[in-house]
C-alpha cells in the first residue's frame, strides 16, 4: 500500500488540489446552488462520457483517432429524432433498408458461386456488370418506394415545425404517399439490386475469400429473418405506424434510443470493415478519412433534415408541467411525473441532471463488467497491451477489432440520442461535443477507460462551476472587484487544466505508465 | 523517406537537380501574362495591373503560395521531424495578427514589422519547446492543441476587441503602397512567389543537411538517435524555430494580401488543412506541400463555385478517394508507381504508332 501510494504521489497530489479547487469553489455559493451545479456538471459529464469512452476503446485497441466520432453521436441524435417524432417515416424505411442489406447477409454464397466461375475476360467484367446491373435497378425502383417524410422546402412541413408540434401535443402526421407501381414490382426490385451489388463486391476479391462451403445455415437463416422482418413490417405498416403513435412516449423513446444505438452499431461496423480496414498499415491517413466522413456525415444531415435547430420534446416520463409540480419526494413524482424535482427548495430538472447521470453510470458499469469479465473484454484489454502478441495466439484481432469499432460508435450515437431533448438538435451539436471529449480524454488518460469517465466528470464540473460563478461573480480577495468569468473562460478553464494535467502527468491522470 | 534512397542517383549540378522547380518557376513568371493575353491584355497591360482575368489569377496564385508556404513549415515539423501538432494554426496566426495590429495601431514600418514578427515566432516555437521534453506522440499534440485553443479564445474574446477585432476578424491593416495588392499586385504576386521560393530551397538544404538527417532520424527512431549521441531534443527545437518562422512570414503575407484577418485561421480546422494539404501532396516530401496547397486551394475554390452549398460534401469524397486509391500522397505515389506509369506509357505510346 504505501508502495502503491508513493508510486502514484503526483496522481494524490493533482487530485487533492482538484478536490480541493472543488470545495473552495461550493465555499462561495449556497449549498442548494452547489448541488444543482454539481448535477449539471454530472449531465454534462455523462454526455462527454458516451462520446470519449467510446472514442477511447477505439483509440486504444485500433490505434484510430476517429475524428468522425462527433458527427457519428450527431446521427445518433437526429435518427433517434426521426423515430421518436415521425414513427411513420421509421416504418416506411424498415422494409427499404431491411431488402436493400438482405443480400450482404448472404457473403459465403457469393464468395463460393465466384470462386465456382470459371476465370476469363467475361468473369473479370462480371463484378462491374453486375454492380452496374444493380444501380441501374436501384435508379428505376428507389423512386417508386414512397416514403412519408418531411419537406424542407414548405415551412409547415420542416423537422422544426414537427418537433415544435410535438412538443405541443399537436402533431399531425402526415398522409401517407400511396405507390404508383406494384408494391410487388418494387420490392423484388430491390431485393434483386441488393443481391446483385452484394455478389458484385464479393465478385472483386474472389480469389482472396476462402469460402466454406456452399450453404451456411447461420446467414442464411439471418437472411430469411431479415427479409421476413421486411415483409412483415411492409403488409403491417398502417397498424404498425399507429401502434407506434398510440403508445406512451416514455416507451416510442426508448424505441428511439434502441433504433439509434443499433444504427451507431452498424454504421461503425459498416465503417470499419469497408474504409478503416485497408488503413491500419498508414495511420497518419485515417485522420484524413476520418475527417472526410466527418465532412460528409454533416452534409448528408444538412441534405435530409435541413440546417436550422430544431427540439426534441422529452418523453411523458419526464414532461409533465401540470398539477402536483414541481415534485417534492420521489412518490409525488412517480405519480405526476414531472419534468422538474424540488431539491433543497431548488428545481432540478429530471431528464437533464437525473436520468442522463443515471443513464452514463449504468453504461459505465455495463461496459465495465463487459471489459472485465466478458471472452471480447479480455481480448480487447490484451490487444491494448500487446497486438502482435494476442495475433499470435491465434485470436482472430480482426473480429474483435470490428466489434470494438461498432461498440464504439454506438455509445456515441446513444449518447447523441440521449443528449437530444436536452440539448436540441443542431449541426454542429457534433464538434463542440468532440473536442470536450478529447479533452476529458487527455486529462483520464487516453487508452484507459475509467480515465474517461473521470476526465468528462472532471470537464462537466469544471465548465458548470464557470458558468455559475459567470452568473454570480468571484469576489476576489483583499479587492473590491468581484471577476465574473465571461464564456471564452468556459471551454479556456478545461483546456489550461488539460495542458497542466498533461504536463503533470503526461499520461493523464489514470492513463497506463510507460 | 523516398527522397533519401534516391539522392545520390540525381543529376548534378544546381540547376539539373532542380529541373522540375526551374520549370515550373518559368511557367508561374509566364502566368499572369500568358492569362492576361485570354483577355486580350498585352503584357505591358499585365505589368501595369490592367488586366482583371490575370489579377484574379495572380489573387489566387498568391492564396496558394501562402498555404504553401504554411504547409511547407507544417511537413518540417510533421513529415520530416515526425512531431505531431495540432496547434500549428497559432503559428501562422500569431504572424497574421500581429502584423495587421503593429501595422494598424502602431504604424510600424513593414521591415521592423517582419523583425518583431519572427521574434514573436521564436517565442512561440519555444513555448512548444517548453513542452516538447515532456510530452510524446498523441500527447504532444493534444497539448499544443490546448496551447493553440488558448490562443484562438483570446483572440476571440471581446476584452482585445480594439486590437484584434474579435469574432469579426482585424479588419483595416494599412499595406504599404508599394505592395498593395489592389494596385500593385502583381509586384505582390513576385514578391510572394519570390519568398516561396527561397524557402523551398531553404528547406531542401535544410533536410539535406547534417541536422536535418538527425531530424529525419528522430523521426524514424528517436531511441536509436539518442543512443548515437545525438541530444534529440535541440533538433526538434531547430526544426520548430525554422517552421514557426516561415509559418508567421506566411501569416504576414496572409495580413498583408488580405482585407480581413479571420480568427478562423487561428482554429484547429486551420491546422487540419495544414494537414491535409500535405497527406494530399504527400508526407515528408516537400514538394508535397507545394503541390498539395495547389490542388486544395484549387479543389476549394473549385467546388466553392461550381458546386456551391454542398462542397463540403463532394470534397470529403475527394479526401476518401485519395486515401483509398492515392495511398501515399500525389508526390510519394508517383515516387512509388512512377517506374509501372512509365511503362505503361510506353506500351501505349507503342500501340498507338502500330
Amino acid at each position: 500500500m504505501k508502495v502503491y501510494f508513493r508510486k502514484n504521489l503526483l496522481l494524490w497530489v493533482t487530485l487533492a488540489v482538484l478536490t480541493l479547487l472543488f470545495i473552495f469553489a461550493a465555499r462561495g455559493m449556497a449549498t442548494r446552488d452547489w448541488v444543482i451545479t454539481l448535477l449539471r456538471g454530472l449531465s454534462v459529464g455523462s454526455v462527454t462520457f458516451l462520446v470519449a469512452s467510446g472514442f477511447s476503446l477505439i483509440f486504444g485497441l485500433l490505434d484510430v483517432l476517429n475524428l468522425a466520432h462527433g458527427t457519428l453521436f450527431m446521427i445518433g441524435a437526429y435518427i433517434g429524432w426521426t423515430v421518436f417524432i415521425r414513427p411513420d417515416t421509421f416504418v416506411d424505411l424498415i422494409p427499404l433498408l431491411a431488402l436493400l442489406s438482405s443480400g450482404f447477409l448472404l457473403s459465403e454464397l457469393w464468395a463460393e458461386l465466384g470462386k465456382r466461375l470459371p476465370s476469363g475476360r467475361w468473369t473479370r467484367l462480371l463484378p462491374w456488370m453486375s454492380l452496374l446491373l444493380a444501380v441501374g435497378l436501384l435508379v428505376l425502383v428507389l423512386p417508386g418506394y414512397p416514403v412519408t417524410g418531411w419537406n424542407l422546402k414548405v415551412f409547415s412541413q420542416t423537422p422544426g415545425t414537427f418537433a415544435f408540434m410535438a412538443d405541443q401535443g399537436l402533431l399531425v402526421l402526415p398522409v401517407a404517399k400511396a405507390f404508383e407501381h406494384p408494391p410487388a414490382l418494387v420490392l423484388c426490385g430491390m431485393l434483386l439490386a441488393s443481391l446483385l451489388a452484394a455478389f458484385g463486391f464479393s465478385a472483386f476479391k474472389r480469389n482472396t475469400i476462402q469460402a466454406a462451403g456452399w450453404v451456411n445455415w447461420r446467414q442464411i437463416a439471418a437472411f430469411v429473418i431479415v427479409l421476413g422482418v421486411g415483409f412483415t413490417v411492409f403488409f403491417a405498416n398502417d397498424a404498425l405506424t399507429k401502434f407506434l403513435t398510440g403508445i406512451n412516449t416514455s416507451w416510442l423513446f426508448l424505441i428511439a434510443v434502441l433504433t439509434a444505438t443499433l444504427s451507431g452499431v452498424a454504421l461503425g461496423a459498416l465503417m470499419e470493415s469497408t474504409l478503416i480496414r485497408p488503413l491500419y498499415s498508414r495511420p497518419i491517413y485515417q485522420l484524413m478519412l476520418t475527417l472526410g466522413l466527418s465532412a460528409i456525415g454533416i452534409e448528408v444531415i444538412r441534405a435530409i433534415w435541413g440546417r436550422p435547430e430544431f427540439t426534441m420534446p422529452k418523453p411523458a416520463l419526464f414532461g409533465g408541467t401540470g398539477e402536483g409540480c414541481p415534485a417534492t419526494s420521489l412518490g409525488a413524482w412517480l405519480q405526476h411525473q414531472c419534468s422538474t424535482f424540488l431539491l433543497m427548495g431548488g428545481r432540478v430538472r429530471v431528464y437533464n441532471e437525473i436520468f442522463i447521470p443515471l443513464v452514463g453510470i449504468v453504461v459505465l458499469v455495463v461496459v465495465w463488467i463487459l471489459l472485465k469479465r466478458s471472452r471480447l473484454g479480455m481480448i480487447i484489454r490484451a490487444g491494448v497491451q500487446n497486438r502482435e502478441m494476442v495475433e499470435a495466439l491465434g485470436i482472430n484481432v480482426r473480429k474483435a477489432f470490428t466489434q470494438v469499432f461498432a461498440l464504439g460508435v454506438g455509445l456515441a450515437a446513444l449518447g447523441g440520442v440521449l443528449a437530444a431533448p436536452s440539448m436540441g438538435l443542431s449541426n454542429t451539436m457534433g464538434e463542440s461535443l468532440m473536442i470536450n471529449a478529447l479533452i476529458a480524454l487527455a486529462i483520464g488518460g487516453l487508452t484507459s477507460y475509467p480515465g474517461a469517465a473521470l476526465g468528462s466528470v472532471l470537464v462537466g464540473l469544471i465548465q458548470q462551476v464557470i458558468i455559475k460563478y459567470g452568473a454570480i461573480g468571484i469576489p476576489i480577495p483583499f479587492t473590491e472587484i468581484v471577476f465574473k468569468p465571461t464564456p471564452p473562460l468556459v471551454p479556456a478553464s478545461t483546456v489550461l487544466l488539460m495542458v497542466i494535467i498533461l504536463l503533470i502527468l503526461p499520461n493523464g491522470l489514470l492513463g497506463r505508465k510507460e | 523517406m523516398t527522397e533519401n534512397n534516391t539522392a545520390y542517383r540525381k543529376p548534378q549540378g544546381f540547376l539539373r537537380r532542380n529541373q522540375g522547380l526551374w520549370i515550373t518557376l518559368a511557367v508561374l513568371i509566364l502566368l499572369p501574362f500568358v492569362i492576361g493575353l485570354f483577355e486580350g491584355a498585352s503584357p505591358l497591360q499585365v505589368w501595369t495591373n490592367d488586366s482583371g482575368i490575370s489579377k484574379f489569377t495572380q489573387g489566387l496564385a498568391i492564396e496558394i503560395f501562402i498555404l504553401a508556404l504554411y504547409a511547407l513549415s507544417y511537413d518540417l515539423i510533421f513529415g520530416i521531424t515526425g512531431l505531431l501538432s495540432f496547434g500549428h494554426s497559432m503559428f501562422f496566426a500569431t504572424g497574421a495578427y500581429l502584423t495587421g495590429i503593429l501595422l494598424k495601431n502602431f504604424d510600424l514600418p513593414v521591415g521592423i514589422t517582419v523583425l518583431l514578427v519572427l521574434a514573436a515566432s521564436a517565442v512561440n516555437a519555444l513555448l512548444f519547446g517548453i513542452v516538447l521534453p515532456r510530452v510524446k506522440g498523441i500527447t504532444f499534440a493534444l497539448v499544443t492543441l490546448g496551447l493553440a485553443s488558448v490562443f484562438h479564445i483570446v483572440v476571440m474574446s471581446g476584452e482585445l476587441k480594439d486590437y484584434t477585432g474579435a469574432d469579426v476578424g482585424l479588419q483595416g491593416v494599412v499595406t504599404p503602397a508599394f505592395i498593395s495588392p489592389a494596385n500593385e499586385r502583381l509586384r505582390f504576386y513576385f514578391i510572394a512567389l519570390t519568398i516561396l521560393i527561397l524557402f523551398y530551397l531553404l528547406y531542401k538544404r535544410f533536410v539535406s543537411s547534417p541536422t536535418g538527417r538527425v531530424c529525419i532520424a528522430t523521426r524514424e527512431n528517436e531511441g536509436r538517435a539518442r543512443m548515437l549521441g545525438y541530444n534529440t531534443f535541440y533538433f526538434k527545437l531547430a526544426a520548430l524555430l525554422l517552421s514557426s518562422a516561415t509559418a508567421a512570414l506566411a501569416g504576414t503575407l496572409h495580413a498583408l494580401y488580405q482585407p480581413i484577418v479571420s480568427p478562423n485561421v487561428a482554429s484547429l480546422g486551420f491546422t487540419v488543412s495544414a494537414l491535409l494539404i500535405i497527406l494530399i501532396g504527400g508526407v515528408g516530401t516537400l514538394k508535397g506541400a507545394l503541390i498539395g496547397a495547389a490542388v486544395y486551394r484549387l479543389l476549394d475554390f473549385g467546388l466553392r463555385r461550381y458546386v456551391g452549398e454542398s462542397a463540403s460534401f463532394i470534397s470529403g469524397a475527394i479526401y476518401i478517394a485519395i486515401v483509398l486509391f492515392v495511398p501515399y500522397g500525389i508526390v510519394g505515389t508517383w515516387a512509388l508507381k512512377s517506374p509501372q506509369i512509365k511503362q505503361g506509357w510506353t506500351r501505349l505510346v507503342g500501340m498507338v504508332k502500330k
